[in-house]
């Protein structure tokens, strides 16, 4: 099966017998174990001790349904749709929200890039705020996809910088350096997987399946960038915060014990908008585009400032350039 | 989602500039509405650009940019992004009140409009009356560049900005006065580095404009408290 993770992901038409053979065997088990907790959920609605609901009844046949789907990548867009549709009813039931997953594919013609002016950051974190509302992190362990580092200036060791100041920015003499996933071209998390629950889109995304992932971290230490991050209780964000507008690969809700990263915004950036981060920054400091359009504004800065990647030696080729003014 | 309609206050503020911002008189539609430089509106296009999700920063109507050219020297437009766009709906002059156009600068300016003092002629004053009249601004920029008021705005219609060409332009086209020095940004700003685009990646580019961001008085970034930090030990392999 890890095999397929650095595959196209096959279409409807096109799966090959093995997956066939996978799907069938999960769906029979599914049919069977369904079908027996259908059973004793009607031999409990006639005896009077039982007090379960229909609710309960739905949201437990839901869940389970859940628990037997397969990977993302290898559904058909039928499936796509009825887990999208479980998911939705889940939200529903077991939070009473109103939540619209969406399984929108990548654009074609489309390469995500990004840029990040380190001459304009002043390190305020806006994008850090605006990325935890906007992708529904865990308010409990406050989790944050971006990391803002105050570098001295002149300064070029990373390990020398600070992502935990609390004081008036800009500070005097100090630069600020914002980082996040990546997204890069050779990604290693990838390689790494070993169910292939996370990988790269058509159009350069890293995406991680949330309910295939098995938990084993493996992607966070191989990982250069520290860009992966890891849900070690159930992530916890209160229902009037939650953003209603999701991905089915990018801020849905997580489990414990599953990894989650930067998808540079996946549900606003698929349907021509900025990813939440580039959006809130009020310096400017972030410029987001298509790296296939030889008119987009990244291209014009990478044709036109000095770029540099981090830890370029190690030909991951992240599509995040740093540039100065 | 909130929808406000910006033809009808453009057009009255094209009226309103048109007749020599003496008098602020609400008159009825006779032509199409035109926004600050002239162009027509499209009642929906500029429906669509005023549109808001509830808490968003708003973009209201944009102007096109001349002089300056996008990255594959394509045109593009600058528009202002108020969090209060209803700020720019309406305003008291006296008892009137008159609709303005969204896209206006004018709208984030407090003293606006500057008839109401200036009516239209040279103001004589003491140096201390305008530094009483104008106590909000502090002329940082000017001070260290050694410029006076009429370096960057008209001294016949203090409305207007003045060019070192001789040209005007109005408060909107601040990018059209700050590159006479600033070429370089303004060299980025049009080629998508310097500045900020709105609305998304995709489609129509519309940028927000100097005055936009820096206030033209003090432009410079002002220090603030940053949003908290995050939870982290700091090792120093955590540093990418």
């Amino acid at each position: 099966m890890s095999d397929d993770s650095t595959a196209e992901p096959p279409g409807p038409s096109g799966d090959g017998s093995m997956l066939q053979k996978r799907v069938d065997r999960r769906g029979a088990l599914g049919i069977l174990l369904g079908g027996a907790l259908v059973g004793t959920q009607a031999l409990g609605a006639c005896a009077p001790l039982s007090a379960e609901t229909d609710t309960e009844r739905e949201v437990k046949l839901l869940a389970w349904r859940e628990y037997i789907k397969g990977n993302y990548r290898f559904m058909t867009e039928a499936e796509r749709a009825e887990t999208i549709a479980r998911l939705e009813r889940l939200a529903e039931l077991q939070r009473g929200l109103e939540v619209t997953i969406q399984s929108t594919g990548a654009q074609p013609g489309v390469l995500f890039g990004y840029a990040f002016n380190i001459s304009k950051c002043k390190g305020f974190r806006r994008c850090i705020e605006a990325c935890i509302n906007e992708n529904n992190l865990d308010r409990n362990a406050d989790t944050q996809y971006i990391r803002i580092f105050e570098i001295e200036d002149g300064v070029v060791d990373l390990d020398k910088a600070d992502a935990t100041f609390q004081h008036e920015v800009p500070a005097e003499g100090h630069f600020y350096l914002g980082t996040q996933c990546f997204q890069c071209a050779d990604p290693p998390c990838v390689k790494v997987c070993p169910v292939g629950a996370t990988w790269q889109e058509p159009d350069g995304i890293t995406v991680i399946d949330y309910d295939w992932c098995i938990g084993c971290r493996y992607c966070m230490a191989a990982c250069p960038y520290w860009a992966r991050r890891f849900n070690w209780a159930e992530p916890e964000v209160p229902p009037e915060e939650v953003n209603p507008n999701q991905h089915y690969l990018g801020n849905r809700a997580r489990m414990k014990g599953r990894v989650e990263k930067c998808t540079f915004c996946i549900h606003r950036t698929r349907q021509g908008r900025l990813p939440a981060c580039a959006e809130a920054c009020p310096t400017g400091a972030r410029v987001f585009g298509n790296l296939l359009d030889p008119d987009s504004e990244i291209r014009w800065v990478l044709a036109n400032k000095r770029v540099f990647r981090l830890k370029e030696d190690l030909k991951t080729e992240p599509r995040f350039w740093y540039f100065s003014d | 989602m909130t929808r406000i309609r910006v033809d009808a206050a453009a057009w009255c503020l094209a009226a309103w500039i048109a007749s020599g911002c003496h008098e602020p008189v609400a008159t009825k539609a006779t032509e199409p509405p035109r926004n600050v430089a002239g162009m027509p509106i499209d009642s929906a296009t500029a429906a669509r650009n005023a549109s808001l999700e509830p808490g968003a920063l708003a973009t209201v109507q944009a102007v096109p940019v001349e002089l300056w050219k996008g990255p594959g020297d394509r045109p593009f437009e600058v528009a202002l992004r108020s969090a209060a766009p209803e700020a720019g709906h309406s305003r008291m002059f006296g008892t009137i009140t008159l609709p303005i156009a969204l896209r206006s600068r004018a709208a984030a300016i407090s003293q606006y409009p500057c008839t109401s003092c200036h009516l239209g002629r040279k103001v004589v004053m003491a140096n201390k009356r305008i530094s009483d009249a104008h106590n909000n601004i502090q002329p940082v920029h000017p001070s260290q560049t050694g410029a006076v008021c009429s370096t960057c705005h008209s001294a016949d219609d203090v409305q207007l900005l003045t060019l070192k060409s001789g040209e005007r332009a109005t408060l909107d086209e601040s990018y059209r006065l700050c590159a006479q020095c600033h070429f370089p940004e303004a060299k980025a700003w049009a080629g998508g580095a310097h500045g900020k685009r709105l609305d998304g990646w995709q489609g129509r580019r519309v940028v927000m404009a100097c005055a936009d961001c820096h206030d033209p008085h003090k432009p410079a970034v002002q220090v603030r408290i940053p949003f908290r930090a995050p939870q982290i030990e700091r090792p120093r392999s955590h540093a990418p």
